[in-house]
C-alpha cells in the first residue's frame, strides 16, 4: 500500500473490484433439466395453464382464474364468466397470491411441549395426538369439543358440523371479527328477512351512503366499485345528459365518500338521525311513492321530530344539506340507501328511504332462496367464553380466524384459552392465536385446497386446488373427515373420503335443485371449468313491515367530545392482509401511508389537544389503550379521531409483526367506534408516504369538469399545447403503436391495478425505510390530490388517477441515457434494456411523471415468496432502472402467436395487467394506429374530456390520454 | 492520493471485468457435459434418424423445446422393462429425487435478461442445428455456436427479422 491509502479508501477500491464480478443477470441458471416421468398431457412446459377457482380473501367470493407455469401458480385474475367479479379482482384478491407463498407459513406439525416450545412432530404423531385428545373428550360427556372458525364455504362449514357430531359436540361458532349483525337485525325488523339485499347502484340516479364504503371494503367491493362507474357514467336520463348524484355520511373520508359529490361528515352514531331527517324531507315533500303500500299517516309521525333544523342542531350537519339530500333521493328515477355502520337504526332508516320511494325490486333487491348466513350471533360467543372459562372444553379446534387479535379485550378471550387443555391451531402463518395452541396444524392454502362458495342466491362457486401444496400442509376438510371416521362416523352419516368427493357431491345437491339434466359427471366437469354455476336467481317480493312505524327511534346518545372510530383497512382488512408485503407496500389510496397505523386528527381537533404531526399519541378507552402516531389531515370530522384496524400484530410473520397498533384492543364487542381520550406523548414516529403533496400547484394533473359543461358541449379552459414541435422527423410507427385511454371519473382508486401489477411484472417491495427513502418501486401508482380551498365548489372532492409510464412519443428520458438503455421502441414504447442499463438516473431525474424507479436494493423474495415470480419478465439486480413496459411481455406473447398463425392482431387481444385488474374498465389499453380499436373509440366517443398529463408545458406527447373527471357543480341540485 | 485510488480502482475494476469476461462467460454454452445416462444423439437423430422434434416436441409451441418425458423413452425402448410409470408428484419442498427422475445437466443457458422462445424460429423456418449445430452427429452433445447476441442479431438482420431490443430484453 502506498503512502495516503487509508485501510478505508482499500475498502473502496476492493468493493469496486466486487462489484464488477457481481454484475446482475450473469449468474447461471438452473444447472438441471428435470423432465416430467409421466407428461400431463393438458401442460406445455412454458406455455402457461389456467384453471378457474374462487377467491376467499373475503365473504363477496369472487371468481378467479389461476394462470400455472411449470406446476406454480403466478398470478390471479377475475374469473369473467362469474357475474360478481366480472373479470376482475381487488389488491386483497391479487396478493393472496402472498398468502400461498409466504415465508412464514407454517411447514409442519408442531406440538407444543410442557416447557412451552413447539416441538417439530410428523403428520402421524399429530393425528395420533388430536384424536386421542378427541376421544378422551367424547367419552367426558357432550359438547366437550368445539370448533370456532371463519366461515369457510358450505361444504367445510356442513363438514365441520359432522365432524363435531362424530366426537359427540354441537359446538360449533362461526365467526368474523367485522360481521356485522346490524343490517340483519335491522332487516328482520323492517321485511322479517335474514338475508342481506343486493343493490343495483347502476339502475339508480341517486345514491346516499349512511356509512357503507361500497369501494373500499363494504360486502362485494368489485361488484360495487363497477355499478358505481357505471351510475357516475355520463349518459342521456329523462332527455339530459347526466350522471349519478351521490353523498356519504359518515365520519372518514374515505374513498367511497371521495368519489361522492359530497362528503357529509358526521359524528359515528349520527347517521341514523341524517337518515331519518332525509326520511321526513321525503314525507314533507310528499316524494313518496304512492304505491309503495304503507300507513302515509304512521310515517308521518314516526319521522316527525326529524326535521332538517332539529337535526341539523343534534349533529352539526347543515339543515340545507339534508334537505338537498332529500331532494335529489326524492326527486331520482331509481335511488339506493345504503347503510354500513354498527347501528341498526341506521340501516333501517336506508331499509325505509329504500322502500318509501318504491326502490324495492329495482335497486334494492332481496333474492328467493338467499343462502342463510351461518355467522354465529354474539351470545354464542359469549357463551364458548364461558364454557371455556368454566372448563367444560377439552378439545377446542380454531381455524382460519385469529380470536386472540381480534376479541374485544374485555372478552378476556386469550385467558379463556389458557383454561382449555387442548387448543388445536389450523391455519397458515401462525399468528396470536397460535401462540396459544398446544397443537399446531398447517393447513392448506385455499389455493391448495377444495372447496365451494355460495355468495347469494343462484351463485354456486367451485374452487379447486390450482398447484401442489407448497408445504407438508393438509386440507382442513380432508383432516375433519378423516377425524370424523375415527371418530366413529359411519359412512351413511358421512359417506365422503375427502373433500374433493364432498364438493362434488354438493354440486351433485345444486344440480338436483337447479333441474340441470346433464350427467352428473359432465356438470361438474364443466362447473370445474366454469368455476362454478349461475342458475336463475328470483327477485322476492318484500313488503316493509308497517309496525317499524310504530317504535320511534331511539335518540342516539349524546356523543362526547371526541369519538374513536376504527375502521377496516382497505387492504388489510380485519388484519388478515397483513403478513402480505403487497398490502403493506401499497399505500393506502386516500392517506396514502404505507406499513403503518395512524390516528387521523381534523387540524382544529389537533390545535386544541397540541398534538403535531407525527407525533405519538395515547388513545384511551374503557377497554384499553394504544400509542400510535398522529396523522392531522381534514379528511376527518373535527372531533372524531380515526384508525385503521389491521396492523399491531405480535405474531403473524416477519410482515405484519410489530407495525402499529391494534384497534380492536380498543373497542367493546362489535363496536366500531367508542369515546377516547387523546395525549399527547412529545415523541415522534414519522409516517410515510411515497406521495410528493397534496395539491397539484396548478398543473393537469387530473383535470376534470362539470357534467353541466359537458352537457353544454363546453370543454373547460385550459392550457392547450401550442406543438407539438418536432424537432427531428416524426416516428414513423409502422406497425402498431401501443396506447391507452383512462377514465378518470370511472378509476375508483381502489389500486387494484398496483397489486396487479407487482404481482405481474415482479417488482420488489422495499419496507417501510425504502419507501421512506423514495424508493418505492411502484410502476403504477394512485395519485390523489384536493382541490384548493377557491375552488371546491368547482371541483371533484378528490382527483383520484392512476399515474404509469405515459410512453411519451417525445420522451424525456430517451435521450439523456448515456447508453441507449431508454430507448424507443417501433411500437411506440419507452422502452427500458435492464442489461444495458448502468444506473445513471439521468432517465427518471428527466422524467416529469416520476414514474421510473431505480433498485437501490438486490431485491429479496424470502423462499417461498420467489416461486411467485412471473418467468415471462426479468428480475432486475441492484443498480438498474425499470419502468412499465405496458407488459411488454403479453404484447410480445401475441405478437409471436400472430406470427406462427399469420393473423393480424385483435383489438382487445392484448390486455396488461393494470387493465385487466380494473374493477371498473378505467383503462383500456390498444393499438393508436388503430382508428378503430375500443381505446381509440374512446377518445371519440368523449372528445371533450380528453386532455394528457403536462402536455401542454412538455410537448411530451403521451401515448396515454386521459378523460376527464366528471362533477356536479355545488349548489345546483 | 487520488492520483493513486482512481487508477488502481479503474483498473482493479476493468481487470475484474476481464476475468469474469475471459475466465467464466456464464452466459456461453458448456463444453463437453456429460449426463447422467450416456444418451446418444447420434444414434437417435442420426443413425434412426427421428426427427428432433418427436422428443422435443414442445418447440414449435413454447418457450422451451423440452427435454422428453421418460414415458416417451420407454414407448419405444419397452415399457415392460420399468414396470410401468407413474407420474411423479411431490410437494415444493421435497426435493428428494423419486425413481425414474432424471437430472439432466444443462448445455445451453441464456442470462436471465434474454427472453428467447423457440416456437417462432420454428415457424421461420429456422432448423435445430442452425443454432445447436450438427447435433445428429455427436454421442455428447458439445455446443458448436457461442449463443450471444452477435450470433442472434446476425441471423436476424439476415433475414429480416425484429432487431428491437425490447423483443427479446423486458
Amino acid at each position: 500500500m502506498s503512502e495516503g491509502l487509508t485501510r478505508r479508501s482499500f475498502l473502496k477500491v476492493a468493493s469496486a473490484a466486487g462489484a464488477a464480478a457481481a454484475i446482475p443477470g450473469c449468474e447461471s441458471a438452473g444447472r438441471n433439466i428435470i423432465p416430467y416421468v409421466v407428461p400431463d398431457e393438458n401442460v406445455i412446459p412454458g406455455v402457461p395453464s389456467f384453471y378457474a377457482t374462487t377467491c376467499s380473501e373475503c365473504s363477496a367470493g369472487c371468481g378467479l382464474v389461476a394462470r400455472i407455469r411449470e406446476g406454480r401458480v403466478i398470478k390471479l385474475e377475475g374469473n369473467p364468466k362469474d357475474p360478481i367479479s366480472d373479470g376482475s379482482i381487488c389488491a386483497r384478491g391479487q396478493a393472496s397470491l402472498q398468502g400461498l407463498y409466504n415465508p412464514d407459513r407454517l411447514a409442519h406439525p408442531f406440538l407444543r411441549g410442557d416447557d412451552g416450545r413447539l416441538r417439530r412432530i410428523s403428520w402421524d404423531q399429530a393425528t395420533r395426538h388430536l384424536d386421542s385428545h378427541l376421544q378422551a373428550a367424547a367419552k367426558g360427556g357432550k359438547d366437550r369439543v368445539a370448533y370456532l372458525a371463519k366461515p369457510h364455504g358450505p361444504t367445510l362449514d356442513k363438514v365441520a358440523g359432522l365432524w363435531l357430531k362424530a366426537w359427540n359436540s354441537s359446538r360449533a361458532i362461526f365467526h368474523e371479527p367485522l360481521a356485522n349483525p346490524a343490517a340483519s337485525t335491522a332487516a328482520q325488523a323492517a321485511f322479517g328477512r335474514k338475508d342481506a339485499p343486493v343493490y343495483r347502484i347502476d339502475q339508480a340516479e341517486a345514491l346516499i351512503s349512511f356509512g357503507a364504503d361500497f369501494i373500499e371494503t363494504w360486502e362485494s367491493p368489485i361488484e360495487y366499485s363497477r355499478q358505481y362507474a357505471a351510475f357516475r357514467t355520463p349518459k342521456e336520463r329523462r332527455g339530459k345528459l347526466s350522471i349519478g348524484r351521490a353523498a356519504y355520511v359518515g365520519p372518514r373520508m374515505n374513498l367511497t365518500a371521495a368519489k361522492c359529490d359530497e362528503w357529509i361528515p358526521v359524528k359515528p352514531g349520527d347517521e341514523a338521525a341524517v337518515a331519518f331527517s332525509v326520511l321526513h324531507v321525503l314525507v314533507q315533500q310528499g316524494w313518496v311513492s304512492p304505491n309503495a303500500g304503507f300507513d302515509a299517516a304512521a310515517l308521518k309521525s314516526f319521522v316527525d321530530g326529524y326535521d332538517p333544523e332539529a337535526v341539523s342542531k343534534q349533529t352539526g350537519v347543515p339543515a340545507e344539506t339534508i334537505t338537498q339530500m332529500g331532494q335529489f333521493f326524492g326527486q331520482a328515477e331509481g335511488a339506493v340507501a345504503l347503510a354500513g355502520t354498527d347501528d341498526p337504526q341506521a340501516h333501517l332508516a336506508a331499509f325505509m328511504l329504500n322502500a318509501v320511494t318504491g326502490n324495492l325490486g329495482k335497486t334494492v333487491m332481496f333474492l328467493e332462496d338467499s343462502p342463510e348466513s351461518n355467522l354465529s350471533a354474539p351470545a354464542a360467543i359469549d357463551a364458548l367464553i364461558e364454557a371455556m372459562n368454566q372448563k367444560q372444553l377439552e378439545v377446542l379446534v380454531i381455524a382460519g380466524t385469529n380470536p386472540v387479535y381480534s376479541m374485544p379485550p374485555a372478552a378476556k378471550f386469550a385467558s379463556a384459552l389458557r383454561q382449555v387443555p387442548f387448543v388445536v391451531w389450523c391455519g397458515t402463518v401462525p399468528d396470536e392465536t397460535a401462540e396459544h395452541a398446544h397443537l399446531l396444524l398447517p393447513i392448506h392454502h385455499p389455493l391448495e385446497a377444495w372447496r365451494d362458495t355460495n355468495p347469494r342466491a343462484g351463485i354456486y362457486g367451485l374452487g379447486q386446488p390450482v398447484m401442489q401444496p407448497v408445504f407438508e400442509s393438509r386440507d382442513l376438510g380432508d383432516l375433519l373427515l378423516t377425524s370424523a371416521h375415527t371418530g366413529g362416523a359411519d359412512s351413511k352419516s358421512v359417506p365422503w373420503e375427502n373433500m374433493a368427493d364432498a364438493v362434488n357431491a354438493s354440486f351433485q345437491q345444486i344440480q338436483t335443485a337447479i333441474g340441470d339434466k346433464a350427467k352428473p359427471a359432465d356438470f361438474f366437469a364443466q362447473s370445474l371449468r366454469d368455476g362454478g354455476v349461475i342458475a336463475e336467481a328470483k327477485v322476492a317480493t318484500a313488503k316493509l313491515n308497517s309496525a317499524v312505524f310504530q317504535t320511534k327511534p331511539k335518540a342516539a346518545a349524546a356523543g362526547s367530545d371526541l369519538i374513536l372510530a376504527v375502521y377496516p383497512h382497505i387492504f388489510l382488512y380485519d388484519g388478515r392482509g397483513a403478513d402480505k408485503p403487497w398490502l403493506q407496500e401499497i399505500p393506502d389510496p386516500v392517506e396514502q401511508l404505507v406499513w403503518d397505523s395512524w390516528a387521523q386528527i381534523h387540524p382544529e381537533t389537533a390545535k386544541s389537544l397540541g398534538v403535531s404531526a407525527n407525533e405519538v399519541v395515547e388513545l384511551r378507552t374503557d377497554q384499553g389503550m394504544v400509542a400510535v402516531s398522529a396523522l392531522i389531515s381534514d379528511r376527518v370530522r373535527p372531533g372524531v379521531v380515526a384508525m385503521p384496524l389491521g396492523q399491531g400484530h405480535t405474531a403473524y410473520g416477519r410482515y405484519a409483526k410489530g407495525r402499529g397498533v391494534n384497534g380492536f384492543a380498543l373497542m367493546a364487542a362489535g363496536a366500531r367506534s367508542a369515546a377516547v381520550k387523546i395525549s399527547a406523548t412529545g415523541a415522534h414516529n414519522a409516517l410515510v408516504t411515497p406521495l410528493f403533496g397534496e395539491n397539484m400547484m396548478g398543473r393537469n394533473i387530473v383535470e376534470a369538469m362539470s357534467i353541466e359543461e359537458l352537457a353544454r358541449g363546453e370543454a373547460p379552459e385550459s392550457e392547450k399545447a401550442p406543438g407539438p414541435y418536432e424537432m427531428y422527423a416524426p416516428f414513423p410507427y409502422p406497425t402498431h403503436k401501443w396506447g391507452m385511454t383512462i377514465d378518470t371519473n370511472a378509476c375508483v382508486g381502489c389500486s387494484a391495478c398496483v397489486a396487479a401489477c407487482y404481482a405481474e411484472n415482479n417488482l420488489a417491495f422495499v419496507g417501510k425505510e425504502g419507501v421512506e427513502n423514495g424508493r418505492i418501486m411502484s410502476w403504477i401508482r394512485i395519485e390523489r390530490f384536493t382541490p384548493p380551498k377557491e375552488l371546491a365548489d368547482k371541483a371533484p372532492q378528490m382527483y383520484i388517477t392512476p399515474m404509469l409510464c405515459q410512453q411519451c412519443e417525445h420522451a424525456p428520458c430517451e435521450p439523456v441515457c448515456p447508453v441507449f438503455a431508454a430507448y424507443h421502441t417501433q411500437e411506440g414504447i419507452n422502452g427500458q434494456n435492464y442489461n444495458r442499463c448502468v444506473g445513471t438516473r439521468y432517465c427518471e431525474n428527466n422524467c416529469p411523471y416520476k414514474v421510473r424507479r431505480f433498485n437501490w436494493y438486490a431485491p429479496e423474495w424470502p423462499a417461498p415468496l420467489n416461486l411467485q415470480l412471473n418467468p415471462d419478465v426479468t428480475v432486475r439486480g441492484a443498480g438498474v432502472m425499470e419502468k412499465c413496459t405496458f407488459c411488454i411481455q403479453r404484447i410480445v406473447a401475441v405478437e409471436i402467436d400472430t406470427r406462427v398463425h399469420q393473423r393480424p392482431v385483435r383489438d382487445g387481444e392484448i390486455v396488461p395487467a393494470c387493465a385487466q385488474a380494473c374493477p371498473t374498465h378505467a383503462i383500456s389499453f390498444g393499438d393508436m394506429n388503430d382508428k378503430r380499436s375500443e381505446m381509440m373509440q374512446r377518445r371519440d366517443a368523449n372528445k371533450l374530456r380528453t386532455y394528457r398529463v403536462l402536455d401542454a408545458e412538455l410537448n411530451t406527447l403521451p401515448a396515454i390520454t386521459y378523460l376527464r373527471e366528471i362533477y356536479h357543480e355545488k349548489g345546483r341540485a | 492520493m487520488n492520483r493513486i485510488l482512481i487508477p488502481v480502482a479503474l483498473l482493479t475494476f476493468v481487470g475484474g471485468l476481464a476475468v469474469l469476461a475471459f475466465s467464466q462467460r456464464p452466459w456461453a454454452p458448456r463444453q463437453d457435459v456429460e449426463q447422467p445416462i450416456p444418451f446418444s444423439h447420434r444414434i437417435h437423430a442420426g443413425v434412426n434418424k427421428i426427427p428432433c422434434q418427436y422428443c422435443h416436441e414442445y418447440a414449435r409451441r413454447s418457450q422451451t423445446s423440452g427435454v422428453p418425458p421418460v414415458q416417451r423413452c420407454v414407448g419405444c425402448h419397452g415399457d415392460a422393462l420399468f414396470g410401468g410409470l407413474k407420474p411423479v408428484t411431490r410437494p415444493w419442498t421435497n426435493h428428494t429425487q423419486p425413481a425414474f427422475e432424471i437430472r439432466w445437466n444443462r448445455v445451453y443457458t441464456l442470462p436471465d435478461f434474454v427472453r428467447f422462445t423457440h416456437e417462432p424460429h420454428i415457424w421461420a423456418g429456422v432448423a435445430c442445428q442452425e443454432c445447436h449445430g450438427p447435433v445428429e452427429q455427436m454421442d455428447r452433445i458439445q455446443p458448436v455456436h457461442e449463443i450471444n447476441m452477435g450470433f442472434c442479431l446476425n441471423c436476424h438482420e439476415k433475414r429480416g427479422a425484429t432487431q428491437e431490443c425490447f423483443v427479446c430484453h423486458h
